[in-house]
């Protein structure tokens, strides 16, 4: 199944040939024997995973497949739920966060998330980015003023909206008030973004400058994308994972995934022939 | 903290005692809150505790004989329940019995005959009846209303209707315009908009495909409402129906001023009377002996006994719509 | 006569009653308010605002009851609000699909419609009986347990109304929860919980059975919160009930007072719950 780990598959030997030693880059996440529950049903089935570091990472599938349950599970925003629960591992650095004593508000200071819809807070565009920051830092009214900027910037936001950064963020467009999503969650200088469908309620051009950022945020991040845009995750990522029912299907560099799928379900749904 | 190596915390010190202060912080609010909530449950039964205990000096010297006692003797300190009961169910069945079908036409013509534009003022309206407090219905009640009563709806029942058989004591006495049916017309009027705009909302909830379906196999709007919406909305209609009847037990000010105040048993309507509320409100500051404001307390107790069952009875009836509507969509 | 034309005959007769029946609940409304205009507006004078309430048989004005009635309702304001959010912070957050959570909104929903004289036994029982007198805080604190029930429905609806999307977007920047509670979703459901405090002081600024067993009367202008306090409402129902005319002036004055305020917090109210739908939507 995990044909990235197996060096004498030769399809794998291609990919590594074809992307340029991608498959160098360390491993950030690790799920390890990994099931999800919601409340007796099964939604997840031992699932194996490595995402590397830096790199975009991007999981497909047909709706209800459990691309959205998986992503959910590395920021433990499952657990808000009491029906919902997690067995098995899930290692950042090495750490198992789905430890209970691993506490859940650092997890989520180092991985990030931004959902479907962008749901910017009933405050101004400067509030937003600066929330999470004023609880975690001690910073001066300057430095606050620079983190904001910078992530801004990083969410390529910065230029519509410095002028107007005390306006209410329920002002912006659809596509402003998701790079407002992004730069609110990169201020904190997480290490790993969740993307979970990132662009599905926007219109194409806001989709263009939101891959577009996908593009620059990996330079920083390590980015795991859950989208059911096949072209999406083509354009973005270097890995990408096809799942199907709970279960992680096939796992490989996207050019691979796309061009020469090893299982027949994956050529199925990529071919579109389901989904 | 005393020590130099104490003030410089490391990154993860500082991190972990972040941690720590947030868990307790959430605990404390999350207490903080689950204390406001019981608070209120709380509440209620310190309601019903109190008055329980303020009226236990009526309770052991009377019994039961408090229940059904006719008796209101502060002299004699000798005290019944039975005209104060007899005032409340009466005035709040006369009251029940204009208001149900008003409010039920009310509705009807909000959700299926009224054009759009005239729906939300003519609610807001119905609903501005309900904000108007009740010591102003009783201070119209008294000025106004019952002089109305007394000269031109009393003699006119006492010559035309008296006289019938069966229903005729029930409208034979004196014109003075204070009585049992004057605060029933007055507080059927304050509970009109409680139970129209529960109607209202229930029937508004009813899906457009059920009425559609209906219509288009050539109902009339009238068979559809009677047919379709009212059948699917029973329980809440039963349980507006309800919340309005615990309204018209418990009001007090304007059954006060137009009630009469009068411990008397009567057949007749246009006699004056006395209900629970009233009698508390008119002599409670007069009260001058224990078991005499223990017997105004005792009252209260079997005041919220009842509207809390009635109440209850209409929380019931209307969480079985919701559920139902929650299901359906 | 047919059979189709029997159910048109029908059908127009219950419209005809159904118009009937919204006339008749609309031609009452009219009524009370003409009659409080008209026997209110000539009763207003300068003196309401600068004259005590009077000795019998004399004339005065309705400051006392003013100032009293605002104090009280302030502090039934003041104290039945944080619980109340409190309250409803635990229901819709807390506890939005528990079996303590369904019955505390099953008392709550109880409490709402419970009637009033009940309360102001109650809070004689609790304060005036223990204290030995009557006072502006017993007054207060009846005001205050019907202020409550309101705020805590209010509060665990409109909290209810944000959208999960919201809490989980707040809650993966791995800030505490209590902390989104009180930066995000109060803010986002600040104009209706708003519209709950307006409608509970609506409700209480004409309240009489509550504060008329546990703040009474006072003649004068007291400076004390532990002593009997005039308001409005008491002051009415007294001077209503009295033989003199200049008494009945005053009481159709206060009443004019209160039923304009209650009126205009109501409009308010309804025109912030309207603002907020525009602005969802």
């Amino acid at each position: 199944m995990n044909n990235v780990d197996d060096p004498v598959d030769p399809l794998s030997v291609t990919a590594e040939r074809a992307s340029n030693g991608l498959l160098e880059a360390p491993a950030k996440i690790a799920a390890h024997n990994l099931n999800f529950y919601y409340g007796e049903s099964r939604a997840l089935k031992d699932i194996e995973l490595v995402i590397k570091e830096k790199r975009v990472t991007a999981l497909i599938g047909p709706s209800g497949c459990g691309k959205s349950t998986l992503l959910r599970i590395f920021n433990r925003m499952y657990a808000i739920y009491p029906k919902q629960r997690a067995e098995g591992q899930v290692l950042l650095d090495g750490e198992n966060v789905l430890d209970a004593r691993y506490p859940v508000n650092r997890l989520r200071t180092k991985v990030g998330m931004v959902f479907q819809k962008p749901v910017p807070f009933p405050m101004s565009i400067y509030d937003n980015v600066a929330y999470a920051l004023r609880h975690y830092e001690k910073l001066t009214r300057r430095q606050m003023d620079e983190r904001v900027e910078e992530a801004l910037k990083s969410a390529a936001l910065w230029r519509e909206v410095k002028d107007k950064l005390s306006h209410s963020a329920l002002g912006l467009s659809g596509g402003q008030q998701q790079r407002l999503c992004v730069a609110r969650a990169v201020a904190l200088k997480p290490e790993v973004l969740l993307l979970d469908e990132p662009t599905s309620a926007l219109d194409p051009i806001s989709t263009a400058s939101i891959e577009q950022l996908i593009d620059d945020l990996k330079a920083d991040y390590t980015v795991l994308i859950v989208t059911h845009n096949m072209q999406q995750a083509a354009r973005v990522s270097e890995f990408t994972g096809f799942m199907f029912l709970g279960e992680l299907i096939e796992f490989g560099v996207t050019s691979d995934i796309f061009t020469h799928p090893t299982n027949a379900k994956t050529e199925a749904y990529i071919t579109g022939r389901f989904g | 903290m005393a020590s130099p190596q104490a003030l410089e915390l490391s990154p993860v010190d500082l991190q972990g005692r972040r941690e720590r202060r947030d868990r307790l912080l959430d605990t404390v609010f999350r207490y903080a809150v689950t204390v406001c909530a019981v608070f209120v449950l709380i509440s209620l039964l310190g309601a019903a505790f109190s008055m329980l205990w303020g009226g236990r000096l009526a309770f052991s010297t009377f019994g039961w004989r408090f229940l059904w006692s006719p008796e209101w003797d502060a002299v004699q300190k000798n005290f019944g329940a039975l005209v104060p009961i007899y005032g409340t169910l009466v005035t709040a069945l006369i009251a029940m019995i204009i208001a149900v079908p008003v409010s039920f036409g009310i509705a009807f013509f909000l959700t299926e005959i009224a054009p759009p534009w005239m729906r939300a003022p003519v609610a807001a309206a119905v609903e501005l009846l309900a904000g108007i407090p009740s010591i102003i219905y009783g201070m119209w009640g008294l000025f106004v209303f019952v002089p109305f009563m007394g000269e031109h709806v009393a003699p006119w029942l006492d010559e035309h209707v008296g006289p019938l058989p069966l229903i005729g004591p029930l409208f034979q006495g004196p014109p003075i315009g204070l009585g049992m049916l004057t605060a029933g017309i007055v507080l059927g009027i304050m509970v009109i908009p409680f139970i129209s705009s529960v109607m209202r909302e229930v029937f508004n909830t009813v899906p457009v495909h059920l009425k559609e379906s209906a219509y288009a196999v050539g109902n009339t709007t009238w068979e559809v409402v009677w047919d379709i919406v009212l059948p699917y909305t029973r329980s809440a209609v039963i349980g507006g129906v309800f919340l309005g009847l615990g309204r018209a037990l418990g009001e007090t000010m304007a059954v006060t001023f137009v009630l009469g105040n009068a411990h008397q048993l009567s057949l007749s309507l246009l006699e004056p009377g006395n209900s629970i509320a009233a009698t508390i409100a008119n002599e409670f500051t007069e009260a001058d002996s224990a078991i005499y404001l223990s017997s105004l307390i005792a009252l209260g107790f079997l005041l919220f006994i009842v509207t809390f069952i009635v109440l209850a009875i209409a929380r019931f009836m209307l969480s079985r719509l919701a559920l139902r509507a929650g299901k359906i969509t | 006569m047919t059979r189709w034309q029997r159910r048109q005959f029908t059908d127009y007769v219950a419209k005809a009653l159904g118009v009937v029946a919204t006339a008749f609940g609309l031609f009452w409304l009219a009524w009370i308010l003409w009659t409080t205009v008209s026997k209110g507006l000539p009763a207003l004078k300068w003196g309401l605002v600068t004259q005590m309430t009077p000795p019998p048989g004399a004339d005065g004005g309705l400051l006392n009851a003013f100032v009293g009635s605002a104090v009280m309702c302030g502090l039934a304001v003041l104290i039945g609000t944080p619980i109340g959010i409190g309250a409803g912070t635990y229901l819709s957050e807390y506890a939005r699909h528990t079996k303590l959570g369904a019955a505390i909104r099953f008392i709550n929903d109880i409490l709402l419609s419970a009637p009033s004289i009940v309360i102001g036994l109650f809070v004689y029982e609790l304060m005036v009986r223990p204290m030995g007198h009557f006072s502006a805080w017993a007054g207060a604190v009846a005001l205050a347990f019907i202020v409550l029930p309101v705020v805590v429905r209010t509060t665990d609806e409109m909290l209810q109304l944000v959208p999960t999307t919201m809490r989980e977007a707040a809650l993966a920047l791995g800030v505490p929860q209590w902390k989104i509670i009180r930066q995000v979703l109060y803010r986002a459901a600040l104009s209706g919980i708003v519209t709950g405090i307006l409608l509970a002081l609506a409700r209480i600024s004409g309240e009489t059975a509550p504060v008329l067993f546990t703040a009474l009367n006072n003649q004068y202008l007291t400076s004390s919160l532990n002593e009997p306090t005039a308001n409005v409402p008491v002051v009415i129902f007294q001077y209503a009930l009295s033989p003199y005319e200049f008494w009945h002036a005053l009481a159709w004055a206060g009443a004019f007072v209160v039923t304009m305020l209650v009126l205009v917090l109501g409009l308010t109210s309804r025109w912030l719950i309207a603002r907020g739908k525009m602005t969802n939507e």
